[in-house]
């Protein structure tokens, strides 16, 4: 059973809605609740901890429902972006908050507050003045104030997203272990993909209110739909075509754009298909037999685009257009430049079907 | 060139008013002996003048922190349908000319049920020294409601579901989250409805009725005094006035920093 679950969820705020969302939370899983800006993640979140009533629908906590109740008997722990400190009580009292009035001793109270703060690294700041800490410092305060009360599920809005990129990576490896010292569960809202990765064993995809997917991580990489979740998984090239051959004994071929492409998705005969395959997944070189991959498609480099360490080379063959990704070092060494031939070369498996394909179509927008 | 003539008309209109207004102060201030004004200040009308106005201003502000924190978080904090009627009436009588309030009130507690029932269980709220605490309450509450609610409304609602979330109810959040993080606003509205109520005037005199040594609270004093042609009484009046506003608004203009009106 999921520990939390929510059911046919709508939420009217005026100016926004939530329709009809549903997916659920396994206990001790770390779920990631994807999306842009805009997208109605933090509503689902505040509506889940008893913000806001929903127009109908049910939130569940181990099965039983607790819609209608305060945010204070549902014991969920939150983590705002902007951490929402008390400035008027210093780092030990923000800690402490929600252990007094639990009938605890003030030893009681004292022992948690320094073990939580051992475990997030802060014991030495517990006398300091909230308004004094860094960004860092004010997350992992607002981490310990949310878990020293022990709830059934963490949840984190866009926790990391105010941190610079090394406070940001060195706060999810923390956060990884704590979870995993604690065993809580979490609900982690954020647009950043790089959280899904480095956290997450469950993903859910929201985007204008509704939920489009949700799953483990490598479902929805290697398997996102619809269109627009494989955009956002960065699943990159997309990919329409005619199944021209069964997968059977042999692999199945697609007719995309004139290329015969094979893949070992089960297909039928002479349907219409939507498929990706990610940059990361195209070898590119100059010789068509340097790897036995079946995929090999002779392009012409039409844009190459450096970014920092990597680099991204469209290619075209006829009406098809690729996009893969190499190391800059990798592509120093190909010996490439614009009009070049060369061979985008990916393994049938690498070629992945997407099963609604309304909302993406050709090279996703998150490649540079 | 234009921009140094609408500086320059900008400077000299600030110049001339705030010079002005000093000036009109000053010879207040300066117009009566110190003798004059400390035998006047010592005098027994004007010791029970500021007596019963420091009295009446002090249960007036509490009862008027009491109005002002309810319907400032209220407002602050709730949608509901009326939400803006609301705002405006309880603004209302910061736009009514002092003597209209006065009006307004001595009908309520004089001549409707509601006063005829207050008079039938022993609470005589017109003409009485209830009625100055009434007048100043009702004066001075709409300027508290308006700072209560702009600081409440600067404090995001976010604080108190955190509070909430780790085991706070409604009450308990506003007491240990809220109140704290707005003490520096509640206290310059605190600040703001003593200083209108030490000079709630108009409605004063048509509640409770101008009487010398009963109902005479220090604008009471003044007017009494300027009537009589008892000049140095009158201006000692005026000037503890002064001082007791000026006292008042460094404190607002201090503590009121980070308010959203």
């Amino acid at each position: 059973m999921d520990l939390l679950s929510v059911r046919n969820l709508s939420v009217d705020l005026g100016n926004f809605s939530l329709k009809d969302i549903s997916f659920g939370v396994p206990e001790g899983s770390y779920c990631c609740l994807l999306g842009a800006s805009g997208a109605g993640k933090t509503v689902l979140l505040e509506t889940i901890i008893g913000a806001f009533h929903p127009k109908q629908g049910k939130v569940f906590l181990r099965g039983k429902d607790v819609t209608a109740w305060p945010p204070e008997k549902r014991r969920l722990g939150i983590v705002y972006q902007d951490y929402m400190l008390f400035p008027h009580l210093d780092v030990r009292g923000n800690i402490a908050f929600g252990l007094k009035g639990q009938g605890l001793t003030t030893d009681q109270i004292d022992l948690r507050v320094i073990k939580i703060s051992r475990q997030l690294e802060i014991e030495d700041l517990l006398e300091r003045d909230v308004a004094t800490l860094s960004g860092g410092e004010q997350q992992r305060c607002a981490l310990a104030r949310a878990l020293v009360t022990e709830p059934e599920i963490l949840l984190l809005d866009e926790a990391f997203s105010a941190l610079d990129v090394n406070t940001r990576e060195r706060l999810r490896m923390m956060m990884a272990r704590v979870v995993r010292e604690i065993g809580i569960t979490v609900l982690h809202v954020t647009h950043d993909r790089e959280d899904v990765w480095a956290l997450a064993t469950h993903v859910a995809v929201i985007n204008d209110g509704e939920m489009l997917q949700h799953g483990t991580p490598e479902d929805l990489f290697r398997r996102p739909r619809p269109g627009y979740v494989a955009s956002l998984m960065g699943a990159g090239n997309i990919l329409t075509g005619e199944v021209v051959s069964e997968t059977g004994a042999d692999l199945g071929v697609v007719l995309a754009n004139g290329t015969r492409l094979y893949t070992t998705e089960n297909l039928a005969m002479g349907s219409d298909v939507t498929l990706s395959i990610r940059p990361e997944d195209i070898i590119v070189a100059r010789e068509e037999s340097v790897i036995s991959a079946r995929n090999r498609v002779p392009v012409t480099l039409s844009e190459i685009k450096r970014r920092g360490p990597l680099t991204w080379l469209t290619g075209r063959s006829g009406d098809l257009e690729l996009v893969a990704v190499v190391t800059s070092s990798g592509y120093e060494s190909l010996d490439a430049s614009l009009g070049d031939s060369c061979f985008f070369i990916f393994k049938a498996s690498s070629l992945c079907l997407i099963e609604d394909n309304s909302q993406a179509m050709g090279i996703a927008s998150n490649i540079p | 060139m234009s921009n140094k003539i609408f500086k320059a008309a900008l400077g000299g209109a600030t110049v001339l008013f705030s010079g002005l207004l000093i000036w009109a102060i000053l010879s207040l201030i300066l117009m009566p002996e110190v003798s004059e004004f400390v035998e006047s200040t010592l005098s027994e009308e004007m010791l029970y003048s500021i007596k019963l106005s420091l009295f009446t201003s002090l249960i007036s502000v509490a009862l008027v922190m009491v109005l002002a924190v309810s319907i400032g978080y209220v407002l602050a904090r709730f949608t509901f349908p009326g939400h803006n009627l609301l705002r405006t009436i309880v603004d209302l009588p910061m736009a009514f000319p002092e003597l209209v309030l006065g009006l307004c009130l001595l009908l309520l507690f004089g001549h409707t049920p509601f006063g005829k029932w207050l008079q039938s269980m022993g609470v005589n709220v017109v003409f009485s020294k209830y009625s100055i605490v009434v007048a100043q309450v009702f004066t001075a509450a709409p300027y508290a409601i308006r700072v209560v609610y702009g600081t409440f409304r600067g404090i995001s609602p976010r604080y108190e579901m955190v509070a909430r979330s780790l085991g706070c109810g409604l009450l308990g959040s506003f007491l240990r989250v809220s109140v704290p993080m707005a003490k520096g606003g509640l206290f310059a509205a605190a600040v703001i409805a003593f200083a209108r109520c030490m000079g709630c005037f108009g409605t004063v005199l048509i509640l409770a009725g101008g009487t010398r040594m009963y109902t005479e609270t220090l604008p009471i004093t003044l007017y009494l005094n300027i009537s009589y042609g008892n000049l140095a009484m009158a201006m000692s009046s005026g000037i503890i006035l002064i001082f007791i506003s000026l006292g008042a608004i460094i404190v607002f203009e201090v503590l009121n920093q980070e308010v959203v009106l």
